[in-house]
């Protein structure tokens, strides 16, 4: 999995700079990190990825790095 | 027509501001070019027409500070182009006025569904991806912004044949009213505003305004008479200007008593 084009798709989501994120970045720390953050990570990981998660099994996830092993696990 | 302020107060000034107006070639939109740049505000002017707009930035104050921007609205990628230049030249948006759109009278058993596709694009779809292009943290200035959707009376009240131009102009309303919710946490106002019958250039030309029995059912249905694109422009001023800070979600009807009744 090309997991720059993972943190790229993650900024765009968020409407962030890509620069300042790394895979080990805990993504609920943000300051852009709220309700809607929540609901564009959903559909970027749907449309990009396809893949479907549940809201108890996403907030497991900590890190960049916890999702995008999730992404990796499950396609 | 310049406007005189009788004093220094003016809370519907747009000094400072730059604004992003769609559909500027013509019409409506051409009038809140002007009434925009008479307030002092720097524009960023978009439309197909290259030479209606060329006609605009002739007509607007301070022609040299403004950006034009001749594009496809419907094309999504050209719009975050053309954006991104208008930006670089004119600054960061404090406002944006969505008025693009196209008109039609069509009977239910005559709509196509090409017919649908072209509506929803050209009225919804545009205005939508230019709020979204507007909205990113590249564009949006950092005090916020205001955004007004062009809806009608047409998105509230009924008439014959204007069942896809009303739904068009309904949506506009409801778009406008959930992303004020959405993006009040950027301080980014959005409202709608309904027009009734406005003289413009063009439709002063057309059966309804130039038949004295069409227009006289229409004059009769606006209290005040057929507004002027002027009307507009004002109640644009205010929505963008820092004297409707504490406005956000609302569809402002600016139709000369139609809705009255």
């Amino acid at each position: 999995m090309d997991t720059q084009k993972f943190i790229d798709l993650f900024a765009e989501a968020l409407d962030i700079e890509a620069s300042d994120l790394t895979v080990e970045t805990e993504f609920r720390t943000l300051p852009e990190w709220d309700s809607m953050a929540y609901l564009s990570i959903i559909a970027m990981l749907d449309e990009e990825y396809e893949i479907q998660i549940e809201n108890a099994e996403f907030k497991t996830l900590k890190t960049l790095n916890d999702i995008i092993n999730y992404i990796e696990e499950h396609q | 027509m310049k406007l005189k302020m009788g004093c220094a107060f003016n809370p519907f000034s747009l000094e400072g501001k730059n604004i992003v107006i769609s559909g500027a070639a013509s019409g409506i939109a051409r009038q809140c070019a002007i009434s925009c740049s008479q307030m002092g505000a720097r524009l960023i002017l978009l439309d197909m027409n290259e030479e209606g707009l060329q006609e605009t930035l002739s007509m607007v104050e301070r022609p040299d500070e403004h950006f034009i921007g001749v594009l496809d609205l419907t094309e999504k990628d050209k719009v975050k182009e053309i954006v991104a230049l208008g930006v670089e030249k004119v600054g960061k948006v404090n406002g944006l006025l969505n008025c693009a759109g196209i008109s039609t009278t069509l009977p239910l058993n005559s709509a196509k569904e090409d017919t649908l596709d072209k509506f929803f694009k050209v009225n919804v779809y545009t205005g939508y991806y230019l709020t979204q292009e507007i909205c990113r943290r590249a564009n949006l200035s950092e005090e916020g912004a205001s955004i007004v959707f062009f809806s009608s009376v047409a998105g509230s009240y009924g008439e014959a044949g204007k069942s896809i131009y009303g739904m068009t102009k309904g949506a506009l309303k409801a778009v406008a009213k959930s992303l004020a919710v959405e993006l009040a946490r950027k301080n980014v106002r959005v409202n709608s505003i309904s027009p009734g019958v406005i003289i413009t250039p063009i439709n002063q030309n057309l059966p309804h305004i130039a038949d004295p029995e069409k227009r006289a059912v229409l004059e009769a249905q606006h209290l005040l008479g057929l507004g002027q694109t002027t009307d507009i422009a004002n109640a644009c001023i205010y929505l963008l200007s820092d004297a409707a800070r504490w406005v956000t979600g609302i569809n402002l009807f600016v139709d000369g008593g139609f809705t009255a009744r």
